[in-house]
């Protein structure tokens, strides 16, 4: 007996490429909202598992994936690193990394289940054996784990150490989609090169041995909830889009402070400096999310074309000696603590010209934003943690008002918070209540927390779970890390041979940073 | 913070809730939903528990409404709590007596938070045609509970015949993890569904609406088969004659996969609590049509998603009706023994129903 499907009103949406085709699952329903969006089976393998990263990252945002059912029935996760372990040994560290930096909280009998799909592959990456080992413990889970040949390579790794692994998946055939009947794709994890060049020449390395559609690169403030509201807000309302222009805005500040110094990472750091480590990527991404223009679909091609116009629109300004300032941290007092200045920090070259701070302005070279200076600014030791954009609207042309009765009223803002206390500010005048009419700033907050709890997810949890579906909308391609390298570049030229601007730790930045909105007429909003 | 007021009015609940808001800071607030709870004085502390874990996955202002005896003095007392136990959130709880109880939204309708959807939720006697309270009116979203009837299956049969979009029932909800796993189980078939079986305890309304689902779905005849359960504790398909998937939950809390040419898989499955249900109810606010589709399925109602969404009270007074079932029983007192006789059993059957809940 053949029986026939009832005639279905959706078609699942399937972004993977055609490698096999399988029937059109009769079970899921566009319209059934409250089935979880669930990869298909797979396999995840962490290349780099004992670092850092996956520690604090990988490790404990798959389990809680796991525990929230969000894991397909077909799941493995398979670690490959240098050291001489065993599967438990491994399953120690994964387990306690769980534990410790789970979100959700530890179940033992969610973790079980977990554990019973992880695999450890010891070696080095220059062992032709490890490699055949993994590729024959892949092919096993096909079996055992039900994982059909799809499987997601993560390289949590120093960029160094990428040709060699590339390589070693090349020989082995790992990273070949028709191999073993299913998808591959790999995970790359900025730094995404030094320069235009490197750029480049790592975006072909990665090509090369996977197809380019399958090659994901995880910007992780991508992942978080409020940028992708960003879009939801510019895109679903009518209130804010007719001002979303130069016309009606006056500046944007895009800012994204640390307050911790550079802690363990001095050997990266200090051969990349502000600007490479966050302004090339997580800051340039934010100002291409603010600026693009309406996406014709809300899909990954859609999205991604709107980003790589806005960042080919980008026009550094003429005299860079004006409107570009970096710094570097001197010793000061930060949040009641004394801390060191960054020349004192452990591995950091005495005479190092490395920035910890910079600040520049750009312009938009589109009809919308003709004249709208954007301004980005970026720095370490800073006196909070705080990643924003502020959107900066221009004064009311003309105000029925005495003058004095408006002294204290600024410019109206739409502030968008992405870390911490995720949602939106909106600034705006309000009378002061009493007899006289005198008009002043107040704001109005949606808090995340507030009205949509379901606790945001971690940002790795959102990104891993997007690989494993094959959703590609969260991740920058290629082109998009090629131009904001050719942003980049200049500024770095420019700055080449020159000593940063010291700034006191626990302060907003350089004096430079203060004159140059200062030779606008504009102050930076405190955040 | 928690202030009660005896024998009170809806001016002054309000005028409390405002005064306490203010104390607590909560003025910029971002309410997302108002949930009412209509429940009996014995449940009372069983629905606050719940809502309260819902609430903190969504906040919502939570207004719980026990109706006492309608034949006492028209009053009401309140209690109105803003954060402390109850977390972020706000809740009110009245209590109404008399010809008030009749009247309740009198009472509620002010205190809706503004513009913010309405869930209204029946946790015990929920009328047969929720347009007969006017709390259901109201609301955008309807949510009941069949298996908390004495007979769940006859439950859903008025729920069908009485559905209209925004309905929704957790013995669906109850569902979800179940249809989860089967969903990411199917995603690798690429056979063609010839038959299924749905087993669990007998009379379990989940059991038979997660078959209703399945032949909706797929178009296959469903077998329902008895267990000892607890709830639902297997589900079978078929693909022709030799290859199965199937899903067996013995113990209510670890399922065990198992798919041609693939080793068994275990997972976890586990029964959920009240409030974990009533934070899935409050994730979605739109009709839900696969509910409504499996509901179709289960009683053979059909076009209930075509029914209009909104719905007209209509007047029910339970005193008349007592009054006019007091004079026909009158006349025989054989009949009123029988009615006794049919209280006490009906008395018993909710009991078992208690025993029997969630799934």
């Amino acid at each position: 007996m053949t029986a026939s499907y009832p005639p279905l009103t959706d078609i699942p949406p399937e972004d993977g490429p055609p490698y096999r085709v399988p029937l059109r699952n009769p079970l899921r329903d566009v319209r059934d909202r409250r089935l979880p969006r669930v990869p298909g089976p797979c396999a995840l393998v962490v290349f780099g598992v004992t670092g850092d990263l996956a520690r604090k990252k990988l490790i404990p945002a798959v389990y809680d994936l796991a525990n929230r059912g969000l894991l397909p029935p077909g799941f493995a996760m398979v670690g490959f690193a240098r050291r001489d372990w065993g599967d438990g040994d491994f399953a120690a560290l994964a387990r306690s990394a769980a534990e410790q930096g789970a979100r959700t909280g530890f179940r033992e009998d969610v973790w079980q289940r977990l554990s019973d799909s992880i695999r450890f592959v010891p070696g080095s990456f220059d062992d032709d054996e490890a490699f055949d080992t993994l590729a024959s413990t892949l092919v096993e889970m096909e079996e055992s784990h039900g994982i059909q040949g799809n499987a997601a390579f993560y390289l949590s790794i120093p960029p160094a150490m990428f040709p060699v692994v590339l390589k070693q998946m090349q020989r082995t055939r790992m990273a070949d989609n028709s191999d073993r009947g299913g998808w591959r794709r790999v995970v790359v994890e900025k730094p995404f090169g030094h320069d235009l060049q490197s750029g480049m020449d790592l975006n072909r390395l990665v090509d090369e041995v996977f197809t380019p559609q399958d090659v994901f690169r995880i910007d992780h403030y991508l992942g978080k909830e409020t940028v992708q509201n960003l879009l939801a807000l510019r895109f679903a309302n009518t209130l804010f889009e007719p001002v979303w222009n130069g016309n009606f805005v006056d500046s944007v500040q895009i800012t994204m402070a640390e307050d911790v110094g550079i802690g363990s990472r001095a050997g990266f750091y200090d051969t990349a400096g502000a600007a490479r480590d966050v302004l090339q990527n997580h800051v340039l991404q934010l100002l291409a999310l603010t600026a693009m223009e309406e996406p014709v679909a809300f899909d990954a091609e859609a999205i991604r074309t709107e980003k790589t116009k806005v960042l080919g629109a980008i026009e550094l300004p003429a005299h860079l000696d004006q409107y570009a300032v970096r710094g570097q941290y001197d010793q000061g007092w930060l949040g009641g603590q004394r801390v060191a200045s960054y020349l004192e920090e452990e591995k950091v070259p005495k005479s190092s010209t490395t920035e910890t701070y910079a600040a520049v302005r750009l312009n938009v070279q589109t009809r919308r934003w003709a004249g709208v200076p954007f301004y980005l600014r970026t720095g370490k030791r800073l006196p909070r943690r705080v990643t924003e954009i502020a959107v900066v609207f221009k004064k009311a042309p003309h105000l029925p008002f005495a003058s004095t009765d408006t002294e204290e009223l600024g410019h109206n803002q739409l502030v968008v918070r992405v870390q911490p206390d995720e949602g939106v500010t909106l600034r705006f005048g309000s009378k002061v209540p009493g007899s006289s009419m005198e008009v002043r700033d107040v704001s109005m907050d949606f808090l995340y927390g507030e009205a949509f709890t379901e606790s945001s997810p971690e940002a790795y949890e959102r990104l891993l779970l997007d690989v494993l579906i094959g959703d590609a909308t969260l991740f920058p391609r290629n082109e998009e890390v090629e131009l904001s390298w050719k942003v980049i570049d200049p500024l770095e030229e420019f700055w080449a041979g020159s000593k940063p601007e010291l700034y006191r730790a626990g302060e907003w930045g350089p004096r430079g940073a203060d004159d140059m909105l200062a030779r606008d007429g504009r102050v930076w909003r405190r955040p | 913070m928690s202030t009660i007021l005896w024998d009170t009015n809806g001016t002054e609940i309000v005028k409390t809730l405002a005064a306490e808001r203010r104390a607590a800071g909560a003025l910029a607030s971002g309410l997302a939903v108002t949930l009412v709870v209509v429940v009996a004085e014995e449940r009372v502390e069983e629905a606050q528990r719940a809502a309260t874990t819902a609430a903190a996955a969504h906040p919502c202002r939570l207004l719980v409404v026990v109706r006492r005896r309608v034949d006492a003095d028209d009053r009401l007392d309140a209690e109105v709590q803003v954060g402390g136990q109850l977390g972020a959130n706000e809740a009110v709880a009245m209590r109404m007596y008399g010809r008030l109880t009749l009247h309740a939204e009198s009472v509620v309708l002010p205190l809706l938070a503004s513009d913010a959807p309405v869930v209204t939720w029946w946790h015990g006697e929920t009328p047969d045609k929720l347009a007969h309270d006017a709390l259901g009116v109201l609301a955008g979203r309807r949510v009941t509970d069949a298996a908390d009837d004495p007979d769940p299956m006859a439950a859903l049969k008025r729920r069908a015949r009485d559905y209209a979009p925004g309905d929704t029932d957790l013995a669906w909800t109850r569902t979800t993890p179940w249809r989860a796993l089967l969903a990411s189980a199917f995603d690798d078939m690429s056979d063609v569904a010839t038959s299924a079986e749905v087993r669990s305890q007998p009379g379990n309304p989940s059991a038979a609406l997660l078959a209703g689902w399945l032949t909706a779905r797929l178009g296959v005849r469903v077998r329902q088969m008895e267990s000892d359960g607890p709830g639902i504790t297997a589900v079978e398909v078929r693909f022709g004659g030799r290859d199965r998937l199937r899903i067996d939950r013995p113990d209510g809390y670890l399922a065990t996969l198992s798919r041609p040419g693939i080793t068994d898989r275990q997972l976890p499955l586990k029964r959920r609590d009240l409030g974990e249900l009533l934070a899935e109810e409050l994730r979605r606010l739109d009709a839900d049509q696969p509910y409504a589709d499996a509901l179709s399925v289960v009683t053979g109602e059909k076009g209930l998603d075509s029914r209009s969404p909104k719905r007209t009270l209509v007047w029910k007074d339970p005193a008349r009706a007592a009054r006019k079932a007091a004079t026909t029983t009158k006349k025989t007192a054989a009949k009123r023994t029988a009615a006794k006789r049919t209280a006490a059993k009906r008395a018993d059957a909710r009991k078992a129903a208690a025993r029997r809940r969630s799934s």
